[in-house]
């Protein structure tokens, strides 16, 4: 098979994160349960995710590391901790569902939503510097859209927020792995991110990278192996996230999978995968396809048949794309393809420009 | 044996405070302390030994991590250490 949705889901993964995930599965329980090797083995597993990731994205703390079911999960407890109803948030035209689903959950939230033309930069910074003219209550933007792999202009959202005191949220579903992430360097509030994308671990893994100076909401209450007696949940991190049995076995695979991101290093990864797609966006654009995209995502409207029908027929050849709205309606309006949806490429480190050659010559 | 407890709020803090103090040389064991020495049940503890409480306070002061109490434990009882 050939490869192309590693925006949902990376396939291809190092052998280590499997191998560390089936050794976890026979060997570790959970941390802050028993006191017997096997708990100690998972609390020492979890203590060595939350200080590689720590170091890696710039948070202060490895206790400010939240292991999570995924990206949607952390987005969950970031809104919900930073939202009320009756505020006003401002969030970019490039949302995702994992946003703009759990603000329409806490119900009379005023989204401004900042539009602006595809990789037009300026043009979005310029957009959010206006809007925050209005003090919204939090300010929630994704770094790299999933439909288009266009990267917002981060680090001017984020300046604009320190400078105005306004909290900000950063979905790095897309970057983490691929591009700089650095919560302490944004002073961002909370950047959430999942495992199993472009650091390669497990599916059902995810962190919430925590800035310092708030306590955030719970979305799940219950068992933390911490102050049993007392009823509320703890007034720490990382306890007050994490209720329940934790996944070990995607928390050693994902372990791994960061070391392999930082082993190869995210530059060389963005370098490759940007290589790929290159070919890709050259081939369909003079084949007729209408292509949106930089670096390791594009997305493309083919010239005479529906994105469905396209992703059907390549995936009865061997080829794995995705096609639709990638759940972000919004970026589709917002980019101008919501009437079609588009076939969307995503490539991981593991994809050659051979690959992308076969595939235009199916296409 | 007399030896020092350093309660911690967390598995995760215990943790952060035992790798501290091995690195520094220091023997530094984590588990759970007797229900009794907590205020709210179900803490951690860090292991040191009688004669290096000094040098294991200055290494996590230093580190950034402080223990929530301290007990000294001898002759089959524990003793609250106020600093």
């Amino acid at each position: 098979m050939i490869y192309f949705d590693s925006a949902a889901t990376t396939l291809q993964k190092p052998a280590s994160v499997s191998a560390a995930a089936a050794k976890a599965i026979q060997t570790m329980t959970t941390p802050g349960r028993g006191d017997h090797p096997a708990a100690r083995a998972a609390a020492e597993l979890m203590l060595k995710l939350r200080t590689e990731a720590a170091d890696y994205f710039g948070v202060s703390s490895p206790e400010n590391v939240i292991l999570t079911y995924n990206a949607t999960h952390g987005l969950n407890i970031a809104i919900k901790s930073l939202v009320s109803p009756g505020d006003t948030v401002v969030i970019s035209g490039y949302e995702h569902n994992a946003v703009t689903r759990p603000l329409e959950a806490i119900g009379d939230v005023s989204v401004k939503v900042v539009n602006g033309r595809l990789f037009d930069r300026e043009q979005m910074a310029e957009g959010f510097r206006r809007a925050l003219e209005d003090r919204p209550s939090a300010v929630i933007s994704t770094h790299v859209s999933n439909v288009y792999g266009y990267e917002l202009p981060i680090d001017r959202i984020a300046a604009l927020c320190r400078e105005k005191g306004v909290p900000l949220i950063v979905d790095a579903s897309q970057s983490a792995g691929i591009l700089p992430v650095n919560l302490e360097k944004w002073g961002a509030a909370y950047v959430a991110m999942p495992g199993h994308k472009g650091l390669y671990g497990p599916q059902g893994t995810g962190l919430l990278l925590c800035g310092e100076g708030r306590l955030p909401g719970t979305l799940l209450e219950g068992g933390t192996g911490s102050l049993s007696r007392q009823q509320e949940m703890p007034d720490f991190l990382p306890d007050r996230l994490e209720a329940g049995t934790h996944n070990i076995h995607g928390a050693a695979g994902l372990l791994e999978g960061l070391r392999f991101v930082r082993g190869v290093g995210s530059d060389r990864v963005r370098r490759q995968e940007a290589a790929v797609m290159e070919v890709l966006k050259k081939g369909l654009a003079k084949k007729g396809w209408r292509v949106l995209g930089e670096g390791s995502v594009l997305s493309a409207v083919p010239p005479r048949e529906a994105p469905e029908t396209m992703a059907d027929r390549l995936a009865e050849k061997g080829v794995a794309v995705r096609a639709g709205l990638h759940c972000a309606p919004l970026a589709h309006m917002t980019g101008g393809t919501a009437d079609t949806g588009t076939v969307r490429f995503s490539a991981s480190v593991f994809n050659t420009p051979a690959e992308a050659e076969k595939v235009l010559a199916m296409v | 044996m007399p030896y020092y407890l350093l309660l911690s709020r967390s598995i995760t803090h215990a943790q952060r405070m035992s790798a501290l103090l091995e690195r520094a040389g220091i023997t530094a064991r984590f588990s759970r302390p007797p229900m009794g020495l907590t205020d709210r049940s179900c803490g951690y503890a860090v292991h040191i030994g009688a004669e290096r409480l000094t040098a294991a306070l200055d290494c996590l002061r230093a580190g950034g991590l402080w223990p929530s109490k301290i007990f000294y434990y001898s002759g089959g009882a524990y003793s609250e250490v106020i600093i």
